[in-house]
């Protein structure tokens, strides 16, 4: 595999990573369902993991780059599996909606198993790591939306979590827009 | 508190950006302990299994 495929596989990788987190946006505006503290660290999990793509993108694949993405996933993974043990007993409750029969934390789950298999395979791959430039050449438009759209995210996500948590550690079941509620009297109730 | 990670790994993209490669990781690997101790703090439930 050369260093371009490999760049086009980790922008691809990136954009579908991206849609994840884009989709847990809309989830929280259109339907107003509000993250949970554990499902607020999911999201920093996977933008944790996309951070090893994007360095691929910015500065040519490496090894460590893939080691970032496969410890993010980990981290997410756990937390996502800590949270779909709450609910795995039948009876024991779920939390927020249900998408295509699975809740987030379970698709969130499923998610980082394939960015840790994704990144496993990809290190198989030696000859992208054999770059004769010095330095990566420009990225194109496809690798830098990716990379943009992961920096816009995470810089939403500062404002999203301060909006629901405040400055402190998030309610166990949030209620609304803590930094709303608490100046302005305005609140989302979630569903 | 919680918005904490992301501003860490919105810097560490940042210094992608400007190409420093290693600042970049510093952040990424603060941003990573972070998320690790706030779910320290969230994981307080017993899990309700037999393994």
């Amino acid at each position: 595999m050369t260093a371009d495929l490999s760049r086009l596989l980790n922008a691809w990788g990136l954009v579908a990573l991206d849609t994840v987190l884009v989709l847990a946006f809309a989830d929280q505006l259109w339907f107003r369902d509000l993250p949970c503290p554990i499902c607020i660290l999911q999201r920093s999990g996977f933008i944790a993991a996309g951070f090893g793509l994007a360095l691929n993108l910015t500065f040519g694949p490496r090894p460590s780059h893939y080691g970032l993405a496969i410890m993010g996933a980990l981290v997410g993974g756990v937390i996502s599996a800590d949270q779909v043990l709450h609910y795995v007993v039948p009876g024991s409750g779920s939390y927020g909606n249900a998408i295509f029969g699975l809740h987030l934390y379970t698709w969130a789950l499923i998610s980082f198993v394939a960015i840790l298999a994704g990144s496993s395979v990809m290190l198989l791959f030696d000859r992208q790591f054999q770059s004769a430039l010095p330095l990566p050449p420009p990225m194109t438009p496809l690798p830098l939306s990716a990379v943009a759209l992961l920096a816009l995210l995470a810089v939403g996500n500062v404002a999203s979590t301060l909006a629901i948590c405040g400055v402190g550690l998030c309610p166990e079941v949030p209620g609304g827009y803590l930094i709303f509620y608490e100046n302005l009297g305005l609140a989302f109730k979630s569903p | 508190m919680m918005s904490l990670p992301f501003v860490l790994f919105a810097c560490g993209l940042g210094a992608a950006w400007t190409s420093r490669r290693e600042a970049a990781m510093g952040f990424w690997v603060a941003g990573v302990l972070v998320l690790l101790v706030l779910f320290r703090f969230h994981a307080t439930d017993v899990l309700n299994l037999g393994l």
